[in-house]
This record gives C-alpha cells, sequence and structure tokens, in this order.
C-alpha cells in the first residue's frame, strides 16, 4: 500500500445528525476554568510546604501530653482493639451507635504499628498519631480545596492558617475522633472533584470518599447535596456526566449498603418485635433502625441557650470566639453572593453550603457532644479565605498587592501574639504571659500516674468501674484486668451490667475515675441506671489516691463492703 | 474442617470474582476515561487515495444480500477504488441466484465493481471463504462485512484518512447492534456491542494484543497474504488474526464513532442467540490452545490475551459456581464477615448494571432512539436471566470443545435492524453524498 498519496483535506459531509454522547459540548465556564486552574507555582509550593510543616507543629508539639485522653478517644481506641485482639467490632455488646468505618481504619493503622497499641506508650498515643496524619492530609487538601475554588492563593493561606493554628481546632484535632477522620474523607471526596483532571471514575472515588465518611461518622451526609451539586456543576456539558453522577451515587451509597447488609446478616437490622417505642429499651437483640431512630429522636435543648450546658459558650467561644464569629459571617456572605453568582461561579455558594449543611446540624437542637465543632472548623476556615479572596479582588490591583500580605501579616500577628485570642500565647492564673495551653500544659501525666498506680495496688481479678480512656491500657497491657470496666457499659450494657457486676453495688472492688466520669455518671443517671454505681461511690467508698492539675482532678475509690 | 473449606473457596471466588468484575468495569468504560480524540473518527476527510476490496462472505443469506451488496455498491466513494466480492459455497444457490441477480442489476446502472466468488471445496465456513477470496482481492486494502451489515456511505472515507494520516494498516472500526427493543434480551446485547467495540476493543490496541472483530476491519493487503491468511478451523478466525497480527507487531488502530458505525441485528431467537455465543466462546478457546497469543512480545501482552481467551472458560466456571453459591447461602450460616464478602460480587453486579443503564441512555440518545420505561423495566428484569445465559453458552462451548465438536453453528439474520424509515433516510443520504 502506498502512503505517500497524501491528498488535501475536505469536509466530512454531515452524512447524519451528530451524535449527541460525540460531541465534545463546551463545558460552562466554571468547569473550563476549574479544569485549566494554574499550576502550584513557587510561591505556591511555599505556601502549601508552610501550611503542611507548620500543620505538622502545631498539631504535633505536646500531641501525648495535652488535651486529656478524653472518653470517647479511649472508646474507639478500645473498639480498635477488640477489631485485632477478638475479631469483633466491639469489646462489649456493639449497639449500632456509629458505623464502624473510623475505628476498622484505626485498628488496620494499629495493626500495622510496630508493637500495636503501645507503639506511643499509652494506646491512645497511636491513635492520636494517625490524627495527626490526617490532619496533615486534610491540610493538603483543605489548600487545594481553596485554592481550586478562589483560583489564588490567598484563600488556601487564610483557610489553613485558621485550620492549623486555631486553639478550637487543635484542641479537637488531636483527639482520635471519628469526626476527624470523618473531615479528611469529606475534604478527599471535594477535593477529587476538583482536581486538574475529571474523568469518569473521579465520581466513583469522590463517591466513595463520601461513602466511607458516611460510615465513619454517620452526619457526614448532610454534605452529600452539596458534593452531589458540586460534581454536577463540574461534568455540565462533559458527555461523561451521566456515568460521573451514577457512580458518584453508587459508590456513596455502597459503603451505607454494606453496613445495612452487615445488621441484616446479624439478624439486627429491625428491633425485636418491629418494637419502635422509645419509651422502652428493645428486648431480645440491638437493632440498627432502632438505634437509628432513638438517635434522631434525641433532644438536647438549644445550642444558644446561655447555659452550663452549652458547648457553644463553656467550650468553643472561649477557645477562639474570632473563627466562630468570623467564620459564621463569611458563611452567610458565601451563601448571599455565592447564591447570586452561582451560574458564573459557584465557589462561594459551595463553601457557604457546605458549612451551613453542618451548622444546620448542631443548631438543630439534638444531642450535641462538644467535639462535634469538628466539621465546622476547615469549613469556617475555607468560607473566611474565600471571602477575603473576594474582597480583595475588589481592590484595585496595586492596592491590593501590598495591602493584602499587610492585612493578613497583622491579622496573624494579632490572632498570634494577642492573649486573648489565645493562638499562641496566653494569660495565666495571676494574669502572667505564657504559651497557650496547646503548647504548653500537661494533662495526660495524670491519668499516666493513675494507670500506675492501678498496677502497683489493684490486684487483677477485682472489679473496677472506670471510664473508657484508660480501658486498653488495663487490658492490653499486662497485668490486664479482665473486670474493669466503663460505667457507661456497667450501666447498659446487659452482658457487663449482668455478668460481671449483677447490678450489685457490693461486685464494685474500685472506682477510678476523673471529675469528668463522675459528672457524666450523674448525667447518665436520668433512668436511674448508674444509680446503684452511684451508691457505692457516694456512701460505700473511700479515696485512696488523687491527682489534679487545674479544674481536672482524677481519683481512685476503693469500694467499702 | 469441611465448613472452613468452604468457607475459604467462598472467599477466594468472591474476591476474585470481584477482581475481575471490577476490571471488566474499567475495561467496559475504559474511553470514557481516556481523551475523546483518541476513539472518534476524523473531522475532516482527505480525497479517496486507498483503493478497497470489498469481502462479503454469505451462507444462505438470500434475505439480506442483496441490500448489502446494494450499500456497498452506493457508498460515498470513487467506485473504480471499490471492489467488491461477494463469496459463495457452490451449494449456496439460493444466495448465488440473488447476488448474481443484484450484479446484473449493479452492471444496468453501470457499477461494474461487483463480482461473484463460488468455492467448492470446504470446509465451509467463513474464514474458508475469505481465503478463497483472498486470491481475487486486486486492491490496497481489504475489508469484510457480514451479508446482513448496514455500512455507513462514508466509512471508507474514514479508513482511507485514519490510514493515511495515521500510517496504520489495520483499522477495526465500529460494529453496533440496534434492535434494543426486538427481544428480551436485545437491548442488553446491543449494550455488549456498544461497550466492545466504543471502549474494550481501544484498551486492547492501546496494549497491542486486539481480538479483532469479524467485519468493518480493514487490513492492508499484503499483511493478510505475509501470515497466511485466515485460520479455517477456528470458529473465532476474527480475534485469532488480530492476535497473529499484534504478536507480529502490527498496531491497529480503533475507531469507534457513533455516526459511522456498521449496524447489525441481534439474532432472532434466544437458541441462535445461545449457538453465536457458543461459537464465540468455541474459538476463543480454540485461539487459547492454539497459543499465538504466546508470541506477543511483552509479558503485559500476553496477559491480557490469555485473560480475554480464557474468560469463557472462567464464565463455565461461574455457571457451575452460581448453584454451588445458592446452596451455601440457603445450607449454611456463615461468620458475617465471610458473607459479607461473598455479597462483594453482588454490589459489583449492581454496577455493571447501573452502567448497563447508562450506557442504554447514552447509546440511543447517539443514535436518536426512544427509548421507554418499558425498556428499562425490561433491561433489569432481564439482567440476571441474562447472565445466565451467558454462562450456559460459555459451559456449552466448553462441552463441545471437549467433546471435539467444532462445526460452524450459523446465525440467521433477518434484518430487524433495518427500520425501514432509517433505512430509506440512509439510502437516502448515501445518494446525495454520491
Amino acid at each position: 500500500m502506498q502512503r505517500d498519496r497524501v491528498a488535501p483535506l475536505r469536509a466530512a459531509p454531515r452524512v447524519a445528525e451528530p451524535a449527541k454522547g460525540t460531541v465534545e459540548v463546551a463545558r460552562d465556564r466554571w468547569s473550563n476554568a476549574l479544569g485549566r486552574s494554574k499550576p502550584l507555582g513557587r510561591v505556591g509550593k511555599v505556601a502549601l510546604t508552610f501550611a503542611i510543616v507548620s500543620g505538622l507543629i502545631t498539631h504535633g508539639y505536646h500531641l501525648f501530653d495535652y488535651p486529656l485522653y478524653n472518653t470517647d478517644e479511649g472508646i474507639y481506641v478500645e473498639r480498635a482493639w477488640s477489631l485485632i485482639r477478638e475479631s469483633r467490632l466491639s469489646p462489649q455488646t456493639y449497639f449500632y451507635d456509629h458505623a464502624p468505618g473510623g475505628w476498622v481504619i484505626l485498628a488496620f493503622w494499629e495493626f500495622v504499628l510496630p508493637g500495636h497499641f503501645e507503639a506511643f506508650g499509652n494506646p491512645v498515643n497511636g491513635g492520636r498519631v494517625l490524627m495527626l496524619l490526617l490532619h496533615v492530609g486534610s491540610v493538603f487538601l483543605l489548600f487545594e480545596i481553596a485554592r481550586k475554588l478562589s483560583g489564588g492563593l490567598l484563600a488556601p493561606v487564610i483557610a489553613t492558617f485558621l485550620f492549623n493554628f486555631s486553639p478550637l481546632a487543635i484542641y479537637y484535632q488531636r483527639m482520635v475522633l471519628l469526626d476527624n477522620m470523618m473531615v479528611f474523607w469529606v475534604l478527599l471526596s471535594i477535593y477529587l472533584i476538583l482536581r486538574r483532571e475529571s474523568r469518569i471514575f473521579t465520581g466513583l472515588w469522590s463517591g466513595l470518599s463520601l461513602g466511607l465518611a458516611v460510615i465513619t461518622k454517620e452526619n457526614a451526609i448532610f454534605f452529600a447535596p452539596t458534593i452531589f451539586y458540586l460534581l454536577s456543576r463540574r461534568f455540565r456539558g462533559d458527555p461523561n456526566r451521566d456515568f460521573a453522577l451514577m457512580f458518584w451515587l453508587f459508590a456513596a451509597t455502597t459503603p451505607i449498603l454494606i453496613y445495612f447488609l452487615f445488621a441484616t446478616l446479624k439478624g439486627e437490622l429491625l428491633p425485636p418485635s418491629l418494637d419502635f417505642s422509645l419509651s422502652r429499651t428493645p428486648q431480645g437483640h440491638v437493632s440498627l433502625l432502632y438505634e437509628f431512630w432513638f438517635q434522631i429522636h434525641r433532644n438536647q435543648g438549644n445550642l444558644f441557650h446561655h447555659t452550663h450546658h452549652s458547648y457553644l459558650y463553656t467550650m468553643w467561644l472561649p477557645k477562639d470566639g474570632f473563627l466562630l464569629a468570623a467564620g459564621t459571617a463569611a458563611m452567610v456572605i458565601s451563601l448571599y453572593v455565592g447564591w447570586r453568582e452561582r451560574e458564573r461561579d459557584p465557589g462561594l455558594l459551595v463553601a457557604g453550603t457546605l458549612a451551613f449543611e453542618i451548622a444546620f446540624y448542631l443548631a438543630r437542637g439534638s444531642v450535641i457532644l462538644d467535639f462535634y465543632v469538628i466539621p465546622l472548623i476547615p469549613l469556617f476556615a475555607l468560607n473566611i479565605g474565600l471571602v477575603a479572596d473576594r474582597a480583595k479582588r475588589r481592590l484595585p490591583a496595586h492596592t491590593s498587592r501590598v495591602a493584602v500580605p499587610v492585612a493578613v501579616a497583622c491579622l496573624a500577628s494579632v490572632l498570634m501574639l494577642d492573649p486573648s485570642g489565645a493562638y499562641f500565647i496566653t494569660r495565666g492564673q495571676h494574669h502572667q504571659l505564657k504559651l497557650a495551653d496547646v503548647y504548653y500544659l500537661p494533662l495526660t501525666y495524670l491519668q499516666r500516674e493513675q494507670i500506675a498506680w492501678v498496677r502497683r495496688h489493684i490486684p487483677t481479678s477485682d472489679k473496677i468501674i472506670t471510664d473508657e480512656d484508660i480501658w486498653v491500657s488495663l487490658h492490653d497491657i499486662r497485668p490486664y484486668y479482665p473486670y474493669a470496666q466503663s460505667h457507661w457499659n456497667a450501666a447498659s450494657d446487659p452482658q457487663v451490667r449482668n455478668n460481671i457486676f449483677h447490678t450489685n453495688w457490693r461486685n464494685i472492688d474500685y472506682f477510678v475515675l476523673s471529675n469528668g466520669m463522675k459528672y457524666a455518671m450523674n448525667l447518665n443517671n436520668t433512668a436511674g441506671q448508674e444509680g446503684w454505681m452511684l451508691y457505692a461511690l457516694n456512701y460505700h467508698s473511700t479515696k485512696v489516691w488523687q491527682a489534679s492539675r487545674g479544674n481536672v482532678k482524677l481519683a481512685i475509690y476503693r469500694v467499702l463492703k | 474442617m469441611a465448613r472452613d473449606l468452604i468457607y475459604a473457596i467462598l472467599l477466594l471466588v468472591s474476591f476474585l470474582v470481584t477482581l475481575q468484575s471490577g476490571h471488566t468495569l474499567y475495561l467496559t468504560l475504559y474511553t470514557w476515561n481516556q481523551p475523546r480524540s483518541q476513539a472518534s473518527a476524523p473531522e475532516t476527510f482527505r480525497a479517496p487515495g486507498l483503493s478497497f476490496t470489498v469481502m462479503l462472505p454469505c451462507r444462505h443469506e438470500e434475505s439480506v444480500i442483496q441490500a448489502t451488496m446494494g450499500r456497498v455498491a452506493g457508498a460515498n466513494y470513487p467506485s473504480k477504488l471499490i471492489q467488491v466480492l461477494v463469496v459463495c459455497s457452490a451449494d449456496d444457490s439460493g444466495t448465488i441466484g440473488k447476488a448474481e441477480e443484484k450484479i446484473d442489476a449493479l452492471r444496468r446502472e453501470g457499477k461494474e465493481n461487483v463480482s461473484l466468488v463460488v468455492f467448492h471445496d470446504g470446509p465451509v465456513n467463513k474464514p474458508h471463504a475469505l481465503n478463497c477470496a483472498l486470491p481475487h482481492a486486486a486492491n490496497d486494502v481489504i475489508t469484510i462485512f457480514d451479508a446482513e451489515d448496514d455500512l455507513h456511505g462514508e466509512i471508507f472515507n474514514v479508513v482511507n484518512t485514519i490510514m493515511l494520516d495515521e500510517r496504520v494498516k489495520i483499522v477495526q472500526a465500529g460494529v453496533q447492534l440496534m434492535d434494543i427493543d426486538s427481544s428480551w434480551y436485545s437491548a442488553l446485547n446491543v449494550l455488549e456491542y456498544f461497550f466492545w467495540f466504543k471502549s474494550r476493543l481501544h484498551y486492547h490496541a492501546r496494549l497491542g494484543a486486539i481480538p479483532l472483530g469479524g467485519n468493518t476491519v480493514f487490513f492492508d493487503r499484503a499483511l493478510i497474504a505475509n501470515v497466511g491468511g485466515w485460520d479455517e478451523h477456528n470458529l473465532t478466525e476474527d480475534a485469532d488474526l488480530g492476535l497473529r497480527l499484534s504478536a507480529a507487531g502490527e498496531r491497529t488502530r480503533v475507531v469507534y464513532d457513533d455516526r459511522y458505525v456498521t449496524r447489525e441485528e441481534t439474532p432472532p431467537t434466544l437458541a441462535h442467540f445461545i449457538r453465536q455465543r457458543t461459537r464465540w466462546n468455541q474459538g476463543f478457546i480454540q485461539t487459547l490452545h492454539k497459543g499465538a497469543w504466546r508470541n506477543l512480545p511483552t509479558r503485559k501482552q500476553r496477559w491480557l490475551a490469555w485473560y480475554t481467551l480464557a474468560f469463557p472458560q472462567a464464565q463455565a466456571f461461574l455457571a457451575i459456581y452460581v448453584p454451588f453459591s445458592l446452596v451455601t447461602m440457603l445450607a449454611f450460616k456463615a461468620p458475617v464477615l465471610v458473607a459479607l464478602i461473598s455479597y462483594l460480587p453482588v454490589v459489583m453486579l449492581l454496577a455493571h448494571f447501573l452502567t448497563a443503564v447508562v450506557g442504554l441512555h447514552e447509546f440511543s440518545s447517539a443514535h436518536e432512539l426512544e427509548v421507554s420505561l418499558r425498556t428499562v423495566v425490561r433491561l433489569a428484569v432481564a439482567w440476571f436471566p441474562y447472565q445466565i445465559v451467558l454462562s450456559y453458552a460459555a459451559l456449552r462451548a466448553v462441552r463441545r470443545q471437549a467433546r471435539g465438536v467444532t462445526n460452524w453453528e450459523k446465525t440467521q439474520h433477518v434484518g430487524a435492524h433495518r427500520a425501514p424509515l432509517r433505512d430509506r433516510a440512509i439510502e437516502q443520504v448515501n445518494d446525495n453524498a454520491a
């Protein structure tokens, strides 16, 4: 065959209507802009490196000392322990309070660590190292999301600065909490959609990330509408749109369906006799749908009521009022401006609705724990960054070139150096200047001393009521304390309550507790389920050890029978 | 112990099937995941430069052969650059009569480029017919169309441009079943073609291990002569030839453009469908055993060829495994983790089904076909039975091969894809273009 018979070109005749699926339909401008987003560049790389290194330092320094090991951290480490040591989702009855995605990953992490739970000393520390790594990953994702949505570097710099340096962020993000893992998956889901290369499996991976987020912490489902909207906007006018949307829906729902399948296979999907009554606990077996039903009917008053129960006033605002106030304002601006600009550039609307979804979840009046604020932190930071970027664009170019870096530097300096901000320095009890608690105050040594006292003085056969935070220490490190159980399980898990303690205070030998645990016992005694333990603690026990630092008080009581 | 063994088998098979299913899904959507320009036809054509010999092997195709001859002869390409060879066995007097009739009619229209090749020896099958026609082929490029094919009038311009621009000697153009509503399985069969030609073949071409299709495939004539023509004892001589040419280092360009596909019909009855699928499966098994794929230069190419050719046997195994799986489901209360993992293939099945639904939407949009709700519902209902039919055909192929039964089970063609209106429209367009 001759190859050199090259003839002039002529246009292919329109022999049939062009097929819709094969014709390149121009994507909308926003999709195109994202697809062609500028490379990071030298300044961008420096900014990203700073964000990652500062995140590593702020969260990594003092990681094992502050804050105090929390009950929920103990619960998830305990469940990861159970997965590795007992091939079960929980050492006690697993009652579907949370989907297990988070501690499955934690168990995998602990499993690959040399020394497993003891790789970093206290078993909770291993989990905290995982949180640190996830935080670093989240910093990268947040930086890139802010950069893609704004098209510049101001928004990612501001967002990651707040995400890394906010005392509120550091306090909660160091803890081994499902919310921290969920945030990583949610940010990954968003990032995958905004990546430079968007192909057919983009939807699959993004959906899978969100699905994993949901089976890590269920409230991630609140982000689903916005992420789906983002995906549909990203693929608007793209011939692969249908496949991308389908794969997103499929992948997002698959982990959730598998969770439901798990409950079905265990015969625990529905409650016994289909009894969804909230007035009494179902007898026979636990149920996923009953627990779900129970959770959505829980109510704990209003977040905005000025009481000592409101974490907004007692925990969040004292730790970082600036982030919450500026974040709320930025969210409102994002929603307003974003709605007006949604056709041209939905970036602000996406950021605003993401923050609004979780803010709505917190404000709606259900049961709130203090660390539920975690997902709000990166989203408020994102909104602040995007709104600042938008404000910058309104300035004349020559003004913004000088004024913006100066303003950012001033704000960062004020936050870091003003003691009232407590980002870096704060005032002590005697008004002296000192480093912020997150970098200075050691607390977990109290728990280490408590555990050491237990090992020196309490026989391993004794029955101990304790909190979850030291549970794995007492069960994974020799000598083991097989009868050390948390007050939560002694109150409500029939396996523990009936088989170990028989609901009788005389079967308790010791209480190993903190003032926080005693408070929780009283709070959890609404139906008298902790009464038999409180009776022993209040009337038949004597304090044999105590330690305190500030308002944290730990103690050990021996029960006198 | 026995129980543990069953659980181990269950886990192993579930993992493997999930893995295979995920990989198949990736191949199914391979093209959609690539830059679009790599798969589509050129938007501008070169002036005709290459000459083509079109082979039309026929066997009892009285009802469709004349229309196909008319289409080839009427293609929008200079007649002098096209030679048409209708190839029949001497005992097929019906088709011969119809072909001669059409040749006369074309000659009366001044089209002298169509002739008949009749062979008297055996075996009476397609590869033998092609080998008989090969000495009569006089042009640069040899191409094959089946008797029922609705080729597009511009297909020669498309291939002429690609071959000259991209300097390739093999072009596989798209073949597409069109009748989504003709039977309970037709939509699924249509989608198989859609994904195979539009996507998976591109992956094979990129890796250089491609089982070519039986028609709308274009070869440099010298290539065919160099490899000794088609294997007359292979039921998928097309796939075999593709792998032999790949082993010889020849690059193939796959072009699937919805505008230029060759239209075909699904087999008219389930029995015909099973026979056709059995033939393909058996042909793959024959090609696997023949071992020409072992000459492929890289391990990746050999792996892909082996994986593709061995699939019918895996499918046959699945046909046996499914009842086993059902029995274990009913008879054993497996640990929850084992049960969960054994459900993973079902999740993948769901992914494939959803892909099919979106694929149906894409296909119908591309070809401006109406898809009724009934079609979608039928797709869903027919999904699992269709998988069982495929497994049965695979099992049947394995059994035939084991027994040494290698005769050609012919697929009947009734022209269901030739909707009168569309047919007229295409003819009109071709006439206009000519």
